[in-house]
């Protein structure tokens, strides 16, 4: 039986850019930063909202932050692809421009998939199990699943836009880290944040994200979290678009 | 594969390449020779469906090319003049190619140790491409494409950077592989290869196609004048040789001496047959012994500067293939 071309893709892209080192600074990173400063705040904060505790607070942020992770592993492959003329290779072969766009979106949802699951295990000897119902995973992995396709179609968007290394990367490092950081996943946004500091907080779809990660882990899902998918579903589509209009216009040949 | 007047614009005032008509025939090894931006990488992304053609038409496998997608490309390899690689080892990078063109996994494997080892990439399957020589990448790259079944092979300059054993190497296996049915174009730069391995060429000059035909009849047809060495049994005195380029001037064969050592005469001539009718009548007529009388044959390279030294704005030189 022949694999779909899709899933050949994705295999292919776990294999040919997954190494060790990736791996652990991809995964590493948060990781580090659920036992290190999760632990280390413990101290300093009592308890946030109905989280409770600060680790117990930042675990669903930090994972609803792997779908920024699974985008950014995306962009990079495309990337990586371009600048070593493997999206020129892959299309002179029996593949279409859309499935080789499928893939990259189905990587990063996979990718950010483990990572959840990497910071779940984590997690456990910091804030125990949490027994979560069978909605409320499917609500978080919707989650996880929208934010990955927004993030990783803005990067795939802007990858296919852009021939130079520089740039891009310095956009990707942009929303790897500025992004988290002006977003609810280390920190609560409550009605003594600053107007402006909130206002940047909320137009961040990852806040929304988080604080829907987060709903689930303290079973108090509201109407919020309605809006919150509502505003994730638009602009994935929106994202999933530019990404197809970035494709259709792609110009191959070298990029530096 | 037919294409007829085929082109590729970049806007209505610029083009890449323009009128390119010309068929493949399965089994037949077609060259693809032009200057640097002459348009032959446009040319290979235009007919392996990389780029779609803005005007002209062509046959894929029969069918359409703007409406040729997986099935065709299925059937065809790319080896493209640009570096493409995978972040894993060669012999990595060979079976996982095979997978994502979906060769068994056991025949994948089996192919990649014929490929490591026809194209003597065995000291380097462990290691990454990018750590690889010039040479061994421009091999890597062709051994991958190998990996997969096809009917139609493009190449785009292959053998950039190999040396001349390995070159040899490639083409003859690339010759093999053409007898056993395999359709190949290529391109290059080496116009001695292009000479031995090509049933036909076509010269490309500022996007446009100015022949296509058998190297032999390029030669023929653009050929430039040619080197021929006259060698008499003793040497000639002077009077002799200025009444031999005297008969030969007013005979009407335009020509150049360039060199006159004892009884050796060395001409340049753009009609080298009158010019050694000439010869032979002045060494008949004064009884003067020829022991020597060549005409070097032009090369595929001297036709080609010939070609491409021509006005391009004269446009095609002939709609018809070359006999």
């Amino acid at each position: 039986m022949r694999v779909p071309a899709v899933v050949r893709l994705v295999a292919r892209n776990f294999a040919a850019t997954l190494d060790p080192i990736t791996l652990l600074v991809m995964f590493g990173q948060p990781a580090f930063l659920i036992v290190i400063l999760g632990t280390m705040f413990n101290q300093l904060i009592p308890s946030v909202g109905a989280s409770g505790s600060y680790v117990a607070f930042l675990v669903p942020g930090m994972i609803a932050s792997q779908m920024i992770t699974g985008a950014v592993l995306a962009g990079r492959i495309f990337w990586l692809d371009r600048r070593w003329a493997m999206v020129e290779q892959i299309f002179s072969g029996p593949f279409l421009r859309a499935e080789y766009l499928a893939a990259l979106l189905l990587t990063a949802l996979l990718f950010s998939l483990v990572g959840v699951g990497l910071m779940v295990l984590v997690a456990l000897p910091l804030i125990g199990v949490t027994a979560l119902s069978a909605s409320e995973i499917l609500v978080v992995l919707g989650t996880i699943a929208l934010g990955s396709l927004f993030f990783g179609g803005l990067l795939i968007a802007i990858g296919g836009r852009i021939r130079s290394a520089n740039l891009y990367f310095t956009i990707q490092s942009f929303l790897q880290y500025f992004l988290i950081f002006i977003s609810t996943v280390y920190y609560p946004v409550t009605s003594s944040t600053p107007l402006v500091l909130r206002g940047i907080v909320y137009s961040n779809p990852l806040t929304y994200a988080a604080n829907t990660v987060r709903d689930a882990f303290t079973h108090s899902f509201g109407p919020s979290d309605l809006i919150a998918a509502g505003v994730l579903s638009c602009l994935a589509v929106v994202s999933f678009g530019l990404a197809v209009l970035s494709f259709r216009s792609l110009e191959l040949g070298p990029v530096q | 594969m037919r294409t007829d007047r085929l082109g590729f614009a970049y806007t209505p005032e610029r083009f890449a390449v323009r009128d390119l008509s010309f068929s493949l025939r399965r089994g037949e090894v077609f060259g693809l020779l032009g200057r640097n931006g002459a348009g032959k990488t446009t040319t290979v992304r235009l007919l392996t469906t990389l780029l779609p053609p803005t005007e002209g038409s062509g046959l894929l496998f029969g069918k359409d090319l703007k409406s040729c997608g997986r099935a065709e490309r299925a059937r065809m390899g790319v080896v493209l003049q640009s570096e493409s690689l995978d972040f894993v080892t060669v012999e990595r990078n060979l079976t996982l190619y095979a997978f994502l063109w979906g060769v068994p996994r056991e025949l994948a494997k089996s192919r990649a140790e014929e490929m490591l080892e026809l194209f003597e990439l065995e000291p380097v399957r462990h290691r990454k491409p990018w750590s690889l020589s010039g040479g061994e990448r421009r091999r890597f790259q062709v051994a991958r494409e190998l990996m997969h079944e096809m009917e139609l092979l493009f190449l785009d300059e292959p053998t950039v950077g190999l040396d001349a054993l390995t070159r040899k190497r490639i083409l003859d296996y690339l010759a093999g592989r053409a007898k056993q049915g395999l359709t190949i174009v290529f391109t290059t730069h080496i116009l001695q290869e292009a000479d031995q391995l090509c049933d036909r060429i076509g010269v490309l000059q500022a996007g446009r196609l100015r022949a296509v035909g058998p190297p032999g009849e390029i030669k023929r047809r653009y050929r430039g004048p040619r080197s021929v060495e006259a060698e008499f049994e003793r040497a000639l005195t002077d009077e002799e040789r200025r009444e031999l380029l005297d008969r030969l001037r007013v005979g009407g064969e335009g020509f150049e001496l360039l060199s006159a050592t004892g009884g050796l005469l060395l001409f340049r001539a753009r009609n080298a047959e009158d010019l050694v009718g000439g010869v032979v009548r002045w060494a008949h007529a004064r009884s003067v012994e020829l022991a020597r009388l060549s005409v070097r044959e032009t090369s595929l390279e001297e036709a080609f500067v010939t070609l491409v030294s021509e006005d391009p704005a004269s446009g095609p030189e002939t709609k018809e293939e070359l006999a």
